[in-house]
């Protein structure tokens, strides 16, 4: 790789992101299924403040490493750590099973493809929020009402509907229950793994829109993973791309996409061009 | 030395008829379920003579507790004279010779499915609660092996989410009967099916319970001082059944839990749940010298 | 006081009992006699169902329930619990059982040979009404064979084995009292594989057909192909305080093993075994215990589900039960519904009210 990714190279291209020390440190992660190697040797660094996009056919791993992020997953081996206000908590990979709850519960949000892997279907839409406010501990109903709704509001989604079952929603309304499930709580990191895949174009905008309006207007630091390179391209402020398990590149978005330095991100590239 | 030295005269069954073995593994689990207070732990549930959902739980419990010199309360429903309740006494003090009481507080022991005697228990008297499903996350979670992780990671979030559910449905919380409680701040159980009106006397409460559910193979019990809190939101107070009003027909008592009696051409007549505190409200009407107990409810509240 | 129906409890329940014991008349040592002659198929489904191999007093809890199939297995139950454990017997070997019948649906033929023995299988299954009308039905003596099959006969699995068709079996040394006893522990999820067949080999015939046949019908994900049954008489071999191992008597046991697809480059296979012949059991059970392994949580193949729900004692107890007043639970239900009713219609004619005035305002 010749793209230069000193401190120094990165605090002249982009001095917003140097401002902090990184929110996010992945170090030499490794894991195996079965036969498959699914990540080999991964870091991964994102500061407070940016998107960072993870792009990669499937089986590249990308979605495997958001996973680990989200502490559902354990790797072979590697480190994990998450700069939290007043916490350390040392390699995450440690922490037992309930600790791990606690603190996704806290501080990390995420939203997935598939809206049955995030959401109760045959609960309300606002009581899909709430239960996150719940497993932090909220116990007032009307502050969880009263957060939910912020957090549906904050979301674009209809108020007049809070109260139905995502199992009566369209996917674009779902993926928004699941979003506002993911900021209730104003995470430090918000991870999006395919959050538009398969909704119709018209909706998928929308969605992103509401996303990009989040970021501005919050600054919540986000991790998008995406096989669509357009969906990246207006999200993300950085990017790495992933194949095989491993990150082939790695840089700010507009320099990945316009000058494209392994032959498999220009192969994408074009490919999509 | 012989034989008959070595060994105990012949006889068809054990002392309490459940043999050493069985009431060995009942001991332990049942200190283990004093000292994690509100966990399930799993036992081997013996066969009894009854059938299973009719008080087999209950039963070995109490079968390991008693001895000669016990005195053996056993209600349905709060009464005395139930048929199962009948049965269940009768049969306890036929396999140990323990005696029989209907007096609350005359009991060492009292076995009760669904109620908790409204005369308050002390620190010498055992309970014994029946319970026909011990898995307060049964409803968020049918599967055991999952059930028993929420538990170890006080993963209760699913079933604060029911509550809030109903909330939002029906305006408040429905759970009638077996109101979720967290014992000692740590598990969340379901006391039996007791009423709402009957949780409170859990919590803090001077004697020791035992909770035990034959058929699913699992007891749990709540020591003497330890917390049970209904699970509640911290503005929408918990609430007993509307019965502190109610005045029962028979016995002129009132504030204590009812039984609601469809009377012909419309209307419900009531008779107090707890059988044998109304057959001495009575009997001190009629001049005779019984005594009744402190009530946890006092003029219909709460007060212990 | 109380429950009208109840009152008087002590003295209803003793006519009650009473009344089904009357129904049924004495019953003396000839009925249990006469049950255990005439009923060897059923004997052999209680023993099974109460995990306690006596023919004599599996006809005595059918006699004395009147054959309520569920009450006698649980008066056998209840008393096998207080009887000692006192001895563990070695486990049988297949090559040693006294083989009756044998059949294998995988093979035209197999090492030892297909050997029928007593079966209806291939009966037309009609009704002798004859025997009403007084002509009684002497069954025709049985044409012995040429050449008498011989009483043992070979494990199909271990020839399997040999050429590679099924996985070699580990190597698993638990000393005899070390095996998990289902009837003085809790079963436990994953249960051990023990607790499975254990728990398998005393289940409800109908509960774990039914459950069987879903897998079957296509509930599971393997259509079984009956790799051996085996029904036969199996040794009990005990251990003599003074170290001399000999038999304590002989058993019915029915066994099956059915397979249905590949796994890791070796055949899967199911197995089961209970007292006494019940072909349709074993066959069903080990059906259930070869889709255990990819089962979803919460299908009917899957183990917690299907251990469960066929527990004859279990689930007869507890569906009995509801017979039992509820009136206490009920009363805080109707509580909490007729509360929430109340709030609602007081909130709608809070709302009519309002709705009313602001015109006029």
């Amino acid at each position: 790789m010749s793209l230069d990714m000193s401190p120094a190279a990165l605090t002249r291209a982009t001095p917003r992101l140097m401002r902090a020390e990184p929110l996010l440190t992945m170090r030499d992660i490794s894991k195996t299924y079965g036969d498959v190697r699914a990540l080999r040797h991964v870091d991964a660094t994102v500061y407070p403040g940016e998107v960072m996009g993870i792009v990669g056919e499937s089986g590249s791993g990308k979605s495997t490493l958001l996973r680990m992020m989200n502490l559902e997953d354990t790797p072979d081996s590697g480190d994990y750590t998450l700069r939290l206000p007043n916490r350390d908590d040392g390699n995450l990979f440690d922490l037992t099973r309930y600790e791990r709850r606690m603190l996704c519960a806290r501080h990390i949000g995420i939203v997935y493809q598939n809206p049955h892997l995030g959401l109760l279907m045959r609960h309300s839409s606002s009581g899909n929020v709430a239960e996150r406010l719940l497993i932090a501990g909220e116990r007032s109903f009307d502050v969880l009402r009263t957060k939910a709704r912020e957090a549906l509001d904050a979301s674009e989604f209809p108020l007049s509907r809070m109260d139905a079952r995502p199992i009566e929603l369209s996917g674009g309304m779902q993926q928004r229950v699941q979003l506002a499930k993911a900021i209730a709580l104003e995470p430090a990191l918000l991870l999006l793994d395919e959050p538009t895949t398969g909704l119709d174009v018209s909706v998928q905008a929308l969605v992103l829109d509401t996303l990009k309006r989040l970021q501005r207007d919050r600054k919540i630091t986000m991790v998008l993973v995406s096989h669509d390179l357009g969906v990246i391209r207006t999200m993300a402020d950085r990017v790495m791309v992933m194949r095989h398990g491993e990150v082939v590149e790695e840089g700010l978005a507009d320099q990945v996409f316009q000058d494209p330095q392994h032959s498999y991100t220009q192969q994408l590239v074009h490919a999509k061009l | 030395m012989s034989l008959s030295s070595l060994t105990k005269p012949w006889a068809a069954t054990s002392y309490g008829f459940l043999d050493a073995s069985a009431k060995r593994e009942l001991r332990r689990k049942m200190l283990k379920a004093i000292a994690v207070p509100g966990c399930q732990m799993p036992y081997a549930s013996r066969e009894v003579p009854m059938a299973r959902g009719w008080g087999t739980g209950g039963l070995q419990v109490t079968l390991t507790l008693v001895n000669p010199t016990s005195v053996v309360k056993v209600i349905d429903q709060g009464a005395d004279d139930g048929v199962n309740a009948a049965s269940i006494r009768r049969f306890i003090s036929r396999v140990s010779g323990a005696g029989e009481t209907w007096d609350t507080l005359a009991a060492s022991i009292v076995q009760s499915r669904h109620r908790v005697p409204e005369e308050v228990m002390r620190e010498d008297q055992i309970l014994v609660l029946q319970v026909p499903n011990p898995e307060p996350l049964r409803g968020v979670e049918p599967n055991i092996s999952i059930a028993r992780q929420m538990h170890a990671d006080a993963d209760y979030g699913k079933l604060w989410l029911t509550l809030y559910e109903q909330i939002v449905r029906k305006g408040r919380i429905m759970q009638g009967a077996g109101y979720p409680s967290m014992v000692n701040g740590r598990h969340v159980m379901t006391p039996s099916p007791i009423p709402r009106w009957d949780v409170p006397k859990l919590n803090m409460a001077k004697h020791l319970t035992f909770l035990s559910a034959g058929r699913e193979k699992r007891l749990f019990a709540v020591p003497p001082f330890t917390r049970v809190e209904p699970l509640v939101f911290s503005d929408r107070p918990y609430q007993v059944e509307h019965h502190a009003d109610l005045t029962c027909r028979r016995s002129g008592v009132s504030g204590y839990f009812m039984n609601e009696l469809p009377i012909d051409g419309g209307g419900s007549a009531f008779e107090v749940s707890d059988s044998n505190l109304g057959i001495k409200a009575i009997q001190q009407a009629e001049g005779a010298a019984v005594e009744i107990g402190k009530t946890w409810y006092r003029n219909g509240e709460f007060s212990a | 006081m109380a429950y009208v129906a109840t009152r008087g409890g002590e003295k209803a329940i003793e006519q009650a009992e009473r009344l089904f014991r009357q129904d049924l008349g004495t019953i003396d040592a000839a009925r249990v006699e006469t049950i255990q002659q005439t009923m060897p198929y059923l004997i052999d489904r209680v023993m099974g169902e109460a995990s306690l191999y006596s023919e004599e007093l599996a006809a005595l809890a059918l006699a004395q329930t009147g054959g309520e199939l569920s009450e006698a297995v649980l008066v056998l139950r209840a008393w096998r619990t207080t009887q000692p454990r006192i001895a563990i017997a070695r486990p049988v070997q297949q090559d040693e059982i006294l083989t009756q019948r044998r059949i294998s649906a995988a093979f035209k033929d197999i090492p030892g040979g297909q050997i029928l023995g007593p079966t209806l299988d291939y009966s037309h299954r009609v009704l002798a009404t004859d025997v009403l009308e007084g002509k009684p039905y002497a069954p025709p003596a049985v044409e012995s064979a040429a050449k008498p099959a011989p009483a043992t006969q070979p494990s199909l699995a271990d020839w399997q084995r040999e050429q590679g068709l099924l996985a070699p079996t580990g190597e698993a040394k638990v000393a005899p009292e070390d095996i998990p006893d289902l009837t003085r522990e809790p079963l436990l999820f994953p249960a051990s594989r023990a607790h499975r067949l254990q728990s398998l080999a005393r289940a409800e015939t109908g509960g774990v057909l039914a459950l069987g046949y879903s897998a079957m019908r296509g509930y599971g994900n393997a259509h079984p192909t009956v790799n051996e049954l085996r029904l036969g008489e199996a040794e009990v071999v005990v251990r003599h305080p003074r170290g001399t191992e000999f038999s304590a008597g002989r058993v019915r046991v029915s066994q099956a093993e059915v397979t249905s697809k590949e796994k890791g480059g070796f055949l899967d296979l199911g197995f089961a075994a209970t007292f006494g012949w019940n072909e349709v059991k074993v066959i069903a059970a080990a059906t259930l215990d070869l889709n255990s392994a990819e089962a979803p949580v919460g299908s009917p193949v899957h183990e917690e589900f299907y251990l469960y729900h066929t527990e004859s004692v279990e689930a007869s107890g507890f569906c009995i039960h509801f017979k039992l007043p509820h009136y206490v639970t009920f009363q805080s239900t109707l509580d909490a519904m007729r509360d929430a009713k109340a709030k609602k219609s007081a909130a709608e004619q809070k709302g009519a009210v309002e709705r009313q005035t602001e015109p006029a305002e």
